[in-house]
């Protein structure tokens, strides 16, 4: 059998006709259809250096913009209303004022029970009145403590 | 010697991968594999008509996809499993148009062998195709891709999707049936 196949030699006897394969070339290549890749694609360029930074620059200017524009806001506001403390000319005029400052601010945290009263008494005020009407308050019912928890001077 | 149709394809597979040179790396592929493709359809199918018809389907196929090439394979290949496989659906076709069974298969071959006038008269040669028409299917393609073509195993194995064992088997098994048709005909 080994001699068999070696006889053959790989010949397997069959023939085409003459000029076949050129012929075939030939028909193939005119018989191929035009394909949609074959068309020319539209050219991507590569994109320069100015296109990739372009987006981040025009975000960062955004910001900027919007920063800006809440500082003219806050400068428009404070020109504009005149309220704050510097600029106030009322506030300006009662700092200036010796018998203000006296009264209102010097004053105010640290006064007397005496002076109070003595400022009371000195515009016709007349402490009667104001033990009748604690008087009045009171019924016969309400019992008032002998050691009470809070002074009735504190009432 | 085991032999490579063509060892470098790199150059061809990227001119084809260019639109704009792969039409004529294309003709250029026709004239380059026409040949030993036309042999492996003409064993299958017999008849030179009906090589030719399979050999245009083959690479008309081929051309409609060769986007879909990737070069994972070689392009030798990617072609003959192309032609393999539009081989076998060219017998099925005629099988089923003629209305002939599997049983038939055979005689069917054999018919076709004594039809053709494309022979170059070697009694030998003629007798061997008649022996190979015996053969199924498979072990039909697996003997004449190594025994005509001189193929590698690894080659036939990416081709028709089957383990290097498994077409070593069928090629030896092939070869005992070849010798016994021999031993019976003397």
């Amino acid at each position: 059998m080994k001699d068999i196949l070696t006889k053959a030699a790989r010949n397997d006897g069959m023939t085409v006709p003459d000029g076949y394969f050129d012929d075939f070339a030939a028909r193939m290549a005119a018989s191929l259809p035009e394909m949609e890749w074959e068309k020319p694609q539209p050219k991507v360029m590569p994109r320069t250096a100015w296109q990739r930074v372009r987006p981040y620059l025009y975000l960062a200017a955004m910001f900027m913009g919007v920063w800006c524009m809440m500082k003219m806001f806050d400068l428009m506001r404070t020109d504009s209303s005149g309220l704050s403390i510097d600029n106030n000319p009322v506030m300006t005029a009662a700092l200036n004022n010796d018998h203000f400052i006296n009264e209102y601010f010097i004053n105010e945290g640290d006064i007397s029970d005496y002076q109070l009263m003595q400022d009371l008494y000195e515009t016709g005020f007349d402490p009667s009145v104001c033990e009748e009407e604690l008087t009045d308050e009171f019924t016969d019912s309400t019992v008032i403590p002998e050691n009470p928890e809070f002074p009735i001077s504190d009432i | 010697m085991e032999k490579d149709l063509k060892p470098d394809d790199s150059t061809l597979v990227a001119r084809l991968r260019d639109p704009s040179t792969c039409r004529a790396a294309f003709n250029d592929l026709i004239r380059l594999y026409s040949e030993p493709l036309y042999r492996l359809i003409r064993r299958t199918v017999q008849l030179h008509d009906d090589a030719d018809d399979v050999l245009q389907n083959t690479f008309l196929k081929a051309w409609q996809n060769i986007e879909n090439f990737r070069g994972d394979a070689k392009l030798s290949t990617w072609l003959y499993k192309i032609a393999v496989n539009e081989s076998i659906s060219y017998l099925e076709r005629e099988k089923k148009r003629r209305g002939i069974s599997l049983d038939d298969d055979e005689s069917q071959l054999i018919a076709l062998i004594q039809a053709d006038t494309n022979i170059d008269g070697d009694e030998l040669a003629l007798k061997l195709r008649n022996a190979i028409a015996t053969l199924p299917e498979k072990q039909r393609l697996v003997f004449n891709m190594r025994y005509y073509d001189d193929m590698k195993y690894e080659q036939m194995s990416e081709i028709m999707g089957t383990s290097v064992g498994a077409l070593k088997a069928s090629y030896h098994l092939a070869v005992k049936k070849i010798e016994q048709f021999f031993a019976d005909s003397d």
